[in-house]
């Protein structure tokens, strides 16, 4: 099976081939492109790379979220493009659930907590053990960081931190005492070709957007004011 | 010949469409997230992003299938992508899947400006019609009379300086509690009510083309306010026929000082009764064909953006994977 994956839930846009015959490449751009111009010109050269055809992938694998909703909807539009117009599979990730892995995969153990920027001052997070394996402790939210740093130094257990909403609030999250900060901004790509294997394919990919959208929030604000 | 698929999602409509390069529509889709937006009196962009990913993927399948294509290897020659003006957001998601589309089957695509494509509507309905023509392109987003003297040759003659002549429908409308967006409702309020009941002043009265609808909003809310007696629709005629009478003087102008064959009307606006009316009456009057497209094509939709495709491919070539989309991009800068 060859699988495509990728990723711009972040400020970084990735992409990467798995080969049946197992080569595996991976592409980071420059985060300060825009993922609307380097994501297919990326596929393309992972492609040549790889000596395959688009038509020869046969599963593509996105990060559904969360994270940035602009960049998000690039790579999910792309990807449900790609996969329906070669008749491939499709598989959604979550861009916390590829750092939990990316840090399990650099030898990060116990308890992790991921944190994507969300802008506006919020971060999604979710917590994670790592072991053998890497297991989801609680379900995705929406957070103000300073909640998740009081909520962990009141706890007071040996905790990591990784992702780029971590990399934000940097003095915020290393305040926490006792934490270890897991210095990674990208949701990692390989381990999106590795779950992304792994998983039953869906029909199509709904984004994990997490955040109503603007005008909902403030047009109930507005009701609730009346 | 060739067959090119269209695309469009600038604003609140996702669709996709298979034209030839005879501009015969061999189909077109749209689906549009207006219901969602209807609460907040506009468009809200980040629920129209939204309402793209959800429906993209369908609507472009639907598009091939009732083209008779294989939407896994469909026998098109080109892609053509709304890629502005319009919400930055939502022309991502359209531009993101042609690219993915292009990269899939192997084909060109080209990067298509949303406004030259509402130009290229009244070839989709009379393939053969004959040029020059003048046309008043009036929707949601723009107000403008535009002088064509072929498929994709176009001077802009005068633009509105403010408001778009939809904008101030809508509102017009908001401020007269009936609901969105105000084109229709407008209209149909119209239909029952007096022109010239209220006083409104004429806008844009000196030289030039240049429109303007922002004064007259103003001027029906202090109107409004003044004289509260008024019957709604005696307000809503009034209003509609201060709007007509501003872009029919100025296309008047624009027919006396500018030898043409037809005079066109597109846009979404294009299917107010009025404006209809009085363009069939200019028509009659300088002995031109009046171009008045049905209501799928004055709305958006990507039969235009295809048939607009056709002529820029062969034209300019395709555009490169690294096309960016361009939210403000001006008609006078297609070339
Ligand atoms: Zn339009």
């Amino acid at each position: 099976m060859n699988i495509l994956a990728i990723e711009t839930a972040t400020e970084g846009c990735a992409t990467g081939l798995r080969t049946a015959s197992g080569l595996e490449i991976i592409k980071l751009v420059d985060e300060n492109r825009q993922h609307t111009e380097e994501l297919t010109v990326g596929i393309q050269a992972l492609l040549r790379e790889a000596g395959l055809k688009a038509s020869d992938i046969n599963r593509v694998v996105v990060d559904h979220g969360p994270g940035l909703f602009t960049g998000l909807r690039v790579g999910i539009a792309t990807a449900i493009a790609l996969a329906q117009g070669i008749g491939a599979e499709i598989v959604g990730v979550s861009s916390l659930e590829l750092l939990a892995h990316g840090a399990h995969d650099a030898g990060v153990r116990g308890t992790l907590v991921c944190a994507v920027d969300g802008r506006r001052g919020e971060v999604f997070v979710q917590t994670f053990t790592l072991d053998e394996g890497v297991s989801p402790k609680d379900e995705p939210r929406v957070e103000v960081p300073r909640t998740v740093v009081i909520e962990w130094a009141t706890m007071a257990v040996p905790v990591t931190f990784t992702g780029d909403g971590v990399e934000r609030y940097l003095s915020d999250f290393s305040a926490v005492p006792g934490a270890v900060i897991h210095h990674e901004k990208v949701p990692s790509i390989h381990a999106a070709l590795t779950l992304g294997a792994m998983r039953t394919p869906t029909a199509t990919i709904t984004p994990l957007y997490l955040r109503e959208a603007d005008a909902i929030a403030n047009f109930t604000t507005r009701e609730r004011a009346k | 010949m060739s067959v090119v698929l269209g695309i469009e999602t600038s604003c609140d409509e996702t669709a996709a469409s298979v034209v030839d390069s005879n501009f015969h529509v061999i189909s077109s889709v749209i689906e549009s997230s207006i219901d969602q937006h209807r609460a907040f009196g506009g468009v809200v962009p980040e629920l129209a992003g939204r309402a793209h990913v959800a429906t993209i993927g369908p609507v472009v399948e639907r598009a091939l299938k009732d083209a008779g294509l294989d939407p896994h290897n469909p026998a098109i020659d080109a892609i053509a992508v709304t890629s502005g003006p319009g919400l930055i957001g939502s022309l991502l998601v359209g531009l993101s899947a042609a690219k993915g589309f292009s990269l899939a089957w192997g084909v060109p695509f080209v990067g298509v400006n949303h406004l030259e494509g509402h130009l290229f509507a009244p070839l989709l309905e009379k393939s053969d019609l004959e040029w020059p023509l003048m046309t008043l392109l009036v929707s949601g987003g723009h107000s403008m009379i535009v002088l064509q003297s072929g498929p994709g040759e176009h001077v802009v003659l005068g633009e509105t300086i403010d408001d778009a002549a939809g904008e101030a429908y809508d509102k017009v409308a908001r401020w007269l509690g009936l609901g969105y967006p105000g084109g229709p409702e407008i209209d149909k309020l119209a239909q029952t009510g007096t022109p010239g009941k209220l006083k409104l002043p004429v806008s844009m009265t000196g030289e030039g083309y240049d429109l303007s609808f922002s004064g007259l909003k103003t001027a029906v809310v202090r109107a409004t306010e003044k004289n509260a007696d008024v019957p709604l629709a005696d307000v809503a005629a009034s209003f509609q026929a201060a709007v007509a009478e501003q872009l029919l003087r100025k296309l008047r102008t624009a027919l006396e000082k500018n030898e043409v064959k037809g005079v066109a009307l597109a846009g979404g606006v294009a299917a107010n009764s009025a404006l209809r009316a009085g363009i069939t009456q200019l028509a009659s009057e300088f002995g031109i064909v009046a171009h008045l497209p049905t209501m799928q094509m004055c709305t958006d939709n990507a039969a235009m953006i295809a048939a607009a495709g056709v002529h820029r491919i062969s034209h300019n070539g395709p555009s490169p994977l690294t096309l960016s989309a361009s939210p403000n991009w001006q008609l006078v800068d297609v070339k």
